[in-house]
């Protein structure tokens, strides 16, 4: 007769879809996921302890090794956060610079995001073209602060430099094409009937699972839940920005989908308005040369591509280092819920969970 | 360092000895690399601002008593001798600076969600104030549980979603060696809050996983980078570590610089390539450095 046993297996760490080293324990009975357990930690090189042996200005450097295909979101949280901690005040023009580079920055990682978790489920052209679009904008990367991947794009206190010559035409030319390569991306997929097949209904993570659970960015938002940071508590130049912030209530694989599509539009919205205001004036705050803190404790929390990204600093007095470095990444709470998600779940559909919470193992192993 | 070995010659064949017993660094061979434990406690609080105030402005009068006193004897002597009086000292104003950095200090709560707390859970809180712009509530370390819940459950405060949780560790202090922060959110009615509870060594906080599951990793990531067990915890194990590690990395007593980690001079010469360049850049300067030394 047929044996009714419990089978346990491992996903990764060393596995194309977990997106770096993520290691999974799953308990299958048959094929359906009767017990899941991530197990993280391999890509640990303790960021947070390095950081605080570092002076102010070389702990941004850092932040760009965290989530990797988003680097400028995690500096412009980085500068945030010591200028929260010092007090300062950044000029307008460094603020639209910023909320204009992070922004693009969000491009790039959701078409990253769009890429493998498309070539994860089965579609493999979605990547070609999406690295296509990724392409121009770290190019643009490029042009501003000379990097393309780490970028280290500012500085505490606003900007190193004004944007190079020639900037703005890089900008408009890609504006001028990249609704164009959405609709290209959608064509393939929104009615694609294998893509439905494997997104609608799967991985689902109620409201109410998501709030309990830290969960932020577009997966709460694909439960209904409008908190964006940007809106919420606004920073940099978001305050003076005009977007919407996509939800829905399916709360699955494709309402995210659907949700960061549109997220996509938005920031091309707020790229545009950021081109279109650009004040004139200075891009640097008047700062002397070496930092030195006071004592004080801040939270600062931006609305990094994965969800709140949040840095925890305490400053000593006078001190050169920051007393303690935490990081809030959005990775790390988010990949708790992937137990909710694909428990009593298909084997086949934990791919789909682990793609659609958008991980890098970087900013969660730190 | 070890004299280099040269391949040529055949000692080189033989392995050098290995060292006996397990590797311990040296510290006193290479003093930078020693910890240095922080000799302050930075824990922002309004109670010590204010005390430090009252300390610096007495001092400072302290200070301006003395200058005019040292005037007066001044003046009287030069007067017993005949001599032109010295001039008036002038009070010291602080030095200002043109830059923009004003670094936020502690103010007394105003904010409705912090007397909210207090009137809630009376002498549990042990300090409210606002820095930053932020809100800050520190309460006893017994009561967490419970300002946790009432965080959550009290109509009037509603933070539904607990954001960040982590620690830090104080060695300067006396009577109490962690801080554990609790950084809530209300989506609602989009407020952040900081709970704070200072715990001694050895004190195992009730965990925050029965009101907010999203705690149980950052717990495991707290008790694994520094030590703090929690109570009533589903799992409480290492997580980026592994289960087999020694010591607790983000305590400020563990080392920077791993075990047995090796001296690297960036600037050794080892192929002679930075001397082959000097000698190349010397002789198109037309300065000759190999020039024979008198003897």
């Amino acid at each position: 007769m047929f044996k009714n046993e419990e089978m346990e297996i491992n996903l990764g760490p060393q596995h194309p879809s977990t997106h770096g080293v993520l290691r999974v324990k799953l308990r299958l009975d048959g094929e359906t996921i009767t017990h899941c357990q991530p197990m993280i930690g391999y890509l640990h090189r303790g960021v947070e302890k390095i950081c605080e042996n570092q002076t102010f200005f070389q702990g941004q450097v850092w932040t760009d090794r965290m989530d990797y295909c988003s680097a400028v979101a995690n500096n412009l949280g980085w500068a945030e956060a010591n200028e929260k901690l010092f007090g300062i005040t950044v000029p307008r023009r460094a603020q639209y610079i910023r909320t204009m580079l992070n922004e693009f920055n969000r491009l790039a990682s959701h078409l990253i995001w769009l890429a493998t978790h498309a070539l994860d489920i089965g579609a493999m052209t979605v990547f070609l073209y999406a690295f296509r679009e990724r392409e121009d904008i770290l190019d643009m990367n490029e042009a501003f602060c000379g990097s393309r991947l780490t970028t280290t794009a500012f500085r505490i206190g606003g900007l190193r430099e004004d944007l190079p010559p020639g900037f703005e035409k890089m900008v408009k030319v890609f504006l001028a094409k990249f609704p164009s390569c959405l609709e290209e991306y959608e064509n393939l997929l929104s009615e694609n009937r294998i893509w439905k097949k494997r997104t609608v209904g799967v991985a689902k993570l109620s409201a109410e699972d998501a709030i309990a659970l830290g969960v932020t960015g577009p997966v709460l938002r694909a439960a209904g839940v409008p908190y964006d940071i940007r809106k919420a508590f606004p920073y940099a130049a978001y305050a003076e920005m005009d977007f919407e912030v996509p939800t829905r209530t399916e709360a699955d694989t494709y309402a995210r989908y659907l949700v960061r599509m549109e997220e996509m539009r938005q920031s091309a919205r707020i790229i545009q308005q950021c081109m279109d205001g650009m004040p004139e004036g200075p891009v640097m705050a008047k700062l002397p040369k070496i930092l030195r803190s006071e004592v004080n404790e801040v939270y600062h929390a931006t609305e990094a591509p994965k969800g709140e990204l949040g840095y925890y600093l305490i400053g000593e007095k006078g001190g050169l280092n920051p007393y303690r470095f935490h990081v809030r990444a959005p990775g790390f709470i988010n990949l708790q819920s992937l137990p909710k998600m694909a428990e009593g779940g298909l084997i086949a559909d934990i791919v789909a969970a682990i793609g659609t919470l958008d991980i890098v193992l970087g900013e969660i192993d730190r | 360092m070890a004299e280099p070995i040269d391949p040529q010659t055949p000692e080189a064949s033989a392995a050098p000895e290995a060292p006996a017993g397990p590797y311990v660094y040296d510290y006193a061979a290479s003093p930078q690399r020693q910890i240095v434990l922080p000799k302050t406690v930075p824990l922002p609080s309004l109670k010590t601002y204010l005390a430090e105030q009252k300390a610096a402005a007495a001092a400072d009068e302290a200070k301006w008593v003395k200058m005019q006193a040292d005037f007066e004897s001044a003046k009287a002597k030069a007067e017993a001798e005949g001599k032109d009086a010295p001039k008036p000292p002038v009070r010291p104003v602080p030095r200002k600076d043109d830059n923009d950095l004003k670094t936020p200090v502690p103010q007394a709560a105003q904010d409705a969600d912090l007397l909210t707390l207090v009137a809630l859970l009376g002498d549990k809180v042990e300090e409210i104030f606002e820095q930053a712009g932020e809100l800050v509530c520190q309460v006893k370390k017994e009561a967490i549980f419970e300002a946790l819940k009432l965080c959550r459950d009290e109509a009037a405060l509603n933070y539904e979603m607990l954001a960040d949780e982590s620690g830090t560790h104080y060695p300067a202090a006396t009577d109490f060696a962690f801080s554990v922060v609790y950084h809530l959110t209300s989506i609602s009615r989009r407020k952040r809050l900081r709970l704070r509870i200072l715990v001694p060594e050895g004190f195992v906080p009730e965990s925050a996983c029965a009101i907010y599951p999203g705690a149980n990793w950052m717990e495991r990531e707290i008790y694994d980078m520094l030590g703090i067990r929690f109570a009533n915890h589903p799992d409480m194990t290492r997580i980026l570590c592994p289960e087999d590690w020694e010591g607790y990395p983000l305590r400020k007593d563990y080392p920077v610089v791993g075990w047995g980690q090796r001296d690297i001079t960036f600037r050794e010469d080892r192929g002679g390539m930075i001397e082959r360049i000097a000698l190349q850049k010397a002789g198109q300067l037309g300065i000759n450095l190999k020039q024979p030394k008198a003897e």
